[in-house]
């Protein structure tokens, strides 16, 4: 039972970001009695919200053998059309509404492009990265708009206790897992990113599900958008600059392959607790700002190194096992 | 006649673009044509055109190297404290090729030795770059600047700025690197076919860990051009790049998965993205709309060149 247990815990590929992520958080409360406090614990879960729950987006995207490139734009734009709508017209719901539906748009825009058009989704995303940006920009005039003090409560407010931000992730969070795990939809995007060969020839309808994964990757960085925009109080130039970095900084932490075909939900939320965690780290000791990027692409370098290694070994193992069982059947022995 | 402009219109999708563009910017504005503007739009654009050059051998290769944008600025950074302190050209030269070559000899270590995910590594060196582009400016422009080195960067020959000769002279070496080596051509055949290009006995691992080193060290003598461009040293010089450099390249008909391009149509892309610029600035057109218009070219461009290089398999 145990042995059970074990086995199908160590099959996880979210398992070393966990282990990680613990050793971290373990290190991190030796130097500072302030960060096992249930308070701080809350804070870090929050601070990570943002990059959380657009990395569940991006994990399925690459997981479907493409990647998104303009979440962080996507996520400035609907920023900038919620702040714009509220302080125009001051209707929440309109606001909302117009955010969420603009965003999945956007998504939906990107997926679309790579289907029809047939260019790597790194440039696709690129190229929409830039026009998202600048037509946002274009939006507002270039200006720094304030949202209304009750738009706080997204990203302050508590519900039963919890932090908003955390019940918006952990409900995300359960979507996805079930998505991925226990829909159709999981299934196709695994296999499309596996191979986009057998998936055509197995007749998925390989169009619909990618373009189904951009949105997917568009509503979240609009959900996130909102949360940001709630918890920094307004709209300010530099939103969503570089963040898709640190999201798929995340998912690959997590254990998700660039090449697509595997990944796991579970392992990117772990993936951006554990970036908070460095930042939240280095910050305790006082590191200058300008550290933390090299930090941050140690850590990406090291991630991959270790991927490598375990699969060099994982696939020596395989030859080694397949060599005894020839000399077996063959009475080699 | 109609064979040869056929031609050149499959192998440089770009060339009509760039063509109509310079027609309407010079209908639009009585400035575009002048050469103090043409100066000055070549000279914009030395660093990209170097930094492309060097993205445009990744690509061949069927990689992609993310640090260039900021191993720009790394080697700015470093070589600007360089010769803050010793006020020497040749020794700030000799620093930034050598910060670049670091970088481009740790890529080409983990991708072509190692076997990891360019796209990831690269990230990762381009975050770790840019971290000490920054620590090491302390987040401020590095001044002291030998003069010499500002007034190479005012230079002009026949109404061409000295930094775009450079680029030129980059862009003639690499095209003949390319194409008059037995590199280059095993260069273009590891891109299109990795294990074909195993079959007939050339060493893969060494080719991209080569090709890596060459993006480095094109990365740090962009970097250099970049202090005589700007005047100082500057951390963050390099961040908007990266758009610039990946979209100069795939306008220009380059593929990224590898084998199918050239330095020539790289050139024509670095060209046609720096007319456009130009061109929208004259006009007065914020720059908010000009990355509007800077991403739909980028889409439109690539799509086309693809169209037209399948047309031609």
């Amino acid at each position: 039972m145990y042995d059970d247990i074990f086995r199908s815990l160590t099959r996880q590929k979210w398992l070393p970001i966990a282990l990680a992520t613990i050793v971290l958080g373990a290190t991190l409360s030796t130097v500072s009695p302030a960060f096992l406090t249930f308070s701080n614990l809350e804070s870090i879960l929050v601070q990570s919200s943002v990059t959380a729950i657009m990395a569940i987006g991006m994990a399925f995207v690459i997981m479907s053998g493409g990647i998104d490139i303009s979440v962080g734009a996507i996520l400035f734009f609907t920023s900038a059309l919620f702040a714009q709508l509220m302080m125009d017209t001051g209707s929440y719901p309109l606001a909302f509404a117009a955010a969420l539906a603009c965003s999945t748009g956007l998504g939906l825009l990107n997926g679309i492009l790579v289907v029809r058009f047939g260019i790597s989704p790194l440039i696709t995303t690129l190229a929409t990265y830039s026009i998202y940006r600048g037509a946002a920009i274009h939006l507002t005039g270039a200006q720094n708009i304030p949202v209304p003090r009750e738009m706080g409560f997204l990203g302050n407010g508590e519900i039963w206790g919890i932090p908003v931000p955390i019940l918006l992730l952990g409900l995300i969070f359960v979507i996805g897992i079930y998505a991925l795990t226990q829909t159709r939809l999981g299934v196709y995007v695994r296999a499309i990113g596996n191979s986009d060969r057998s998936a055509r020839e197995s007749g998925l309808p390989i169009a619909r599900v990618t373009i189904a994964v951009y949105a997917i990757g568009g509503v979240l960085a609009g959900i996130s958008a909102l949360i940001l925009l709630a918890r920094v109080g307004g709209l300010q130039s530099g939103i969503g600059i570089g963040i898709e970095f640190t999201v798929i900084a995340a998912v690959i932490l997590g254990g998700t392959k660039l090449t697509g075909g595997t990944g796991t939900v579970t392992g990117s939320v772990i993936g951006a607790v554990f970036l908070v965690l460095i930042d939240n780290g280095l910050n305790l000791m006082n590191a200058s700002p300008y550290i933390y990027d090299i930090v941050r692409g140690g850590v990406l370098l090291v991630a991959v190194a270790v991927d490598r290694i375990s699969a060099l070994r994982r696939e020596r193992q395989l030859r080694l096992q397949k060599t005894a069982r020839l000399r077996e059947t063959h009475g080699l022995a | 006649m109609l064979n040869i402009v056929l031609r050149t219109l499959r192998t440089n999708p770009a060339v009509p673009l760039v063509a109509a563009l310079v027609v309407v910017f010079s209908l639009l504005s009585p400035f575009f044509m002048t050469g103090g503007n043409i100066e000055a739009m070549m000279g914009a654009n030395a660093v990209v055109l170097i930094a492309a050059v060097g993205m445009t051998f990744v690509f061949l290769a069927g990689g992609i190297d993310l640090s260039i944008s900021t191993v720009i600025s790394a080697s700015a950074v470093i070589s600007g404290l360089v010769m803050a302190g010793t006020d020497n050209i040749a020794v700030g030269i000799a620093t930034a090729l050598a910060v670049g070559a670091a970088f481009g000899a740790v890529n080409g270590l983990l991708i072509g030795m190692c076997g990891l995910t360019p796209f990831i590594t690269t990230m990762g060196t381009q975050l770790v770059a840019r971290g000490i582009a920054f620590v090491m400016s302390q987040g401020v422009a590095v001044k002291g600047t030998p003069y010499a080195l500002m007034d190479f960067g005012f230079a002009a020959f026949l109404g061409i700025p000295a930094t775009t000769i450079v680029g030129l002279a980059v862009v003639v070496l690499a095209s003949l690197t390319l194409c008059g080596t037995s590199w280059g051509r095993e260069l273009m055949l590891v891109g299109s076919n990795r294990n074909a290009a195993r079959y007939t006995g050339i060493n893969v691992r060494k080719m991209e860990f080569s090709v890596y080193l060459v993006s480095g060290l094109l990365g740090g003598l962009a970097g250099f051009i970049s202090i005589a461009n700007l005047g100082n040293a500057i951390p963050g010089v390099g961040d908007t790049l990266l758009l610039m450099i990946i979209g100069a390249v795939v306008l220009g008909g380059t593929s990224m998965n590898g084998g199918e391009g050239s330095i020539s149509r790289t050139l024509i892309g670095v060209g046609l993205l720096a007319v456009l610029i130009n061109g929208l600035n004259l006009l007065g057109i914020p720059f908010y709309d000009q990355l509007i218009v800077q991403g739909v070219l980028i889409f439109v461009g690539t799509w086309m060149a693809a169209r037209l290089s399948r047309r031609r398999a």
